[in-house]
């Protein structure tokens, strides 16, 4: 089943053109690493097919019903005057909620639970907002750069997640300047080229 | 929507400076106004109203300033988009809570400080329920404000809002005077009841393309 299909996509801001006749399906159960260098536009990509931002041309069709999307952008999500646990019943339904716990746990995040946010250093509140992907089960997730900010091991850990739930027939599609060490086709931004 | 109501009930709960600053600087205001000026309880007891309607108006502007900013730059906006599609429910659901934590303690705190300063207490409801209605007109227009301005500093927001709001000082004006008189009183509640009524049902709806722009 195709998760989402890109269409002749172009972005143009100002004179600049970030990428141009951008055409690609992305099936269920299969990953797609955007990569490219700063500024050739991975993350208005990812926000295009997010439905964020509008492209200068082209289109992103869905199949109905629309799959449920997880994603993770460069901003968080995470309020800094609650407290992860807090924060957690916020952002996820309660069904999550022990899905939750568990990462909570394996990310070590649980003796931190009930401090505030914003004593939390920049790697744990990433953790903390990676949660709100790891706990959903989602047919598509979208990650932007990901990996940033994360411990060895906790990369690791989300490897192996993202990597079982494509085996799930979960779709993923990520830019990451990091390895992510999952199977994914690549797609390279390149600045003012066709693609 | 009731899951939206509690998340952004349980946000606003936790974030005492904005909800409780407005109130304080309110009860401030109200409490200075007549300690800074020289005049008798009978002439205090003539404009002490506009006072109250001009504090509604500077505390409305304050407390709705950042009705949407922290969840836009948190990231928060982008997750309620993808979940909802649009923001109509969002800020309808943002402007009631609002209402709720912010606009009632200010309309008792105007109603307890006219009493105070010489209002009888037969007209306390009457003005509490004038004051209400006002918050929830100020507030919708405020918060419009808000998310037109919501990363281009908060001038926008008042040049934008602040002249939409002078029609509702005005019917605000005509609410005190029938209160005065003891007529016509129905009429013009009515009127700031409709006008905040429509006002909730559309501007949302613009709020929601404001933000939707402010994404893009």
């Amino acid at each position: 089943m195709q998760l989402i299909t890109a269409n002749n996509l172009s972005y143009s801001i100002n004179e600049n053109q970030l990428f141009h006749n951008l055409t690609f399906a992305l099936d269920s159960g299969s990953g797609l690493h955007v990569k490219g260098g700063n500024g050739s536009g991975k993350s208005t990509l990812i926000r295009i097919l997010l439905g964020l931002t509008s492209p200068t041309k082209g289109e992103v069709i869905f199949p109905e019903p629309s799959p449920f999307i997880s994603y993770l952008g460069h901003k968080n999500a995470i309020k800094q005057y609650l407290t992860p646990l807090q924060n957690l019943d916020l952002m996820l339904d309660s069904s999550s909620l022990e899905s939750a716990m568990t990462w909570m746990r394996t990310l070590g995040l649980a003796r931190v639970q009930d401090e505030m946010t914003a004593t939390l250093s920049f790697g744990q509140q990433k953790k903390l907002a990676l949660i709100r992907v790891l706990s959903n089960p989602s047919d598509l997730i979208i990650l932007d750069e990901p990996f940033v900010g994360l411990d060895d091991s906790s990369r690791d850990l989300l490897s192996k997640f993202l990597s079982a739930r494509l085996d799930d027939g979960a779709g993923l599609v990520l830019t990451s300047h990091i390895d992510p060490q999952v199977s994914c086709d690549e797609l390279i931004l390149r600045e003012k080229e066709d693609v | 929507m009731f899951n939206l109501l509690f998340a952004e009930a349980f946000k606003l709960r936790h974030r005492l400076r904005a909800w409780l600053g407005p109130l304080l600087i309110m009860v401030l205001v109200l409490i200075a106004f007549p300690l800074s000026i020289d005049v008798s309880q009978y002439d205090l007891n003539k404009f002490y109203f506009s006072i109250i309607v001009i504090s509604l108006l500077m505390i409305s502007f304050l407390a709705t300033e950042s009705i949407f900013s922290e969840d836009y730059e948190d990231g928060s906006l982008e997750q309620i988009y993808l979940e909802e599609k649009d923001f109509y429910k969002v800020a309808l659901t943002k402007i009631s809570i609002y209402v709720f934590f912010i606009g009632i303690p200010m309309s008792l705190i105007g109603s307890v400080f006219s009493f105070a300063n010489g209002v009888s207490a037969d007209e306390l409801p009457k003005i509490f329920v004038v004051l209400l209605f006002s918050t929830l007109i100020l507030f919708n227009l405020f918060a419009f404000g808000s998310a037109l301005s919501l990363n281009k500093g908060a001038m926008l927001g008042v040049l934008v809002s602040l002249p939409l709001t002078l029609p509702v000082i005005v019917l605000l004006g005509r609410a005190v005077r029938t209160i005065q008189y003891g007529e016509g009183f129905l009429e013009v509640l009515a009127l700031l009841l409709g006008v905040g009524l429509i006002l909730m049902a559309i501007m949302p709806l613009i709020i929601s393309a404001t933000l939707k722009t402010h994404l893009e």
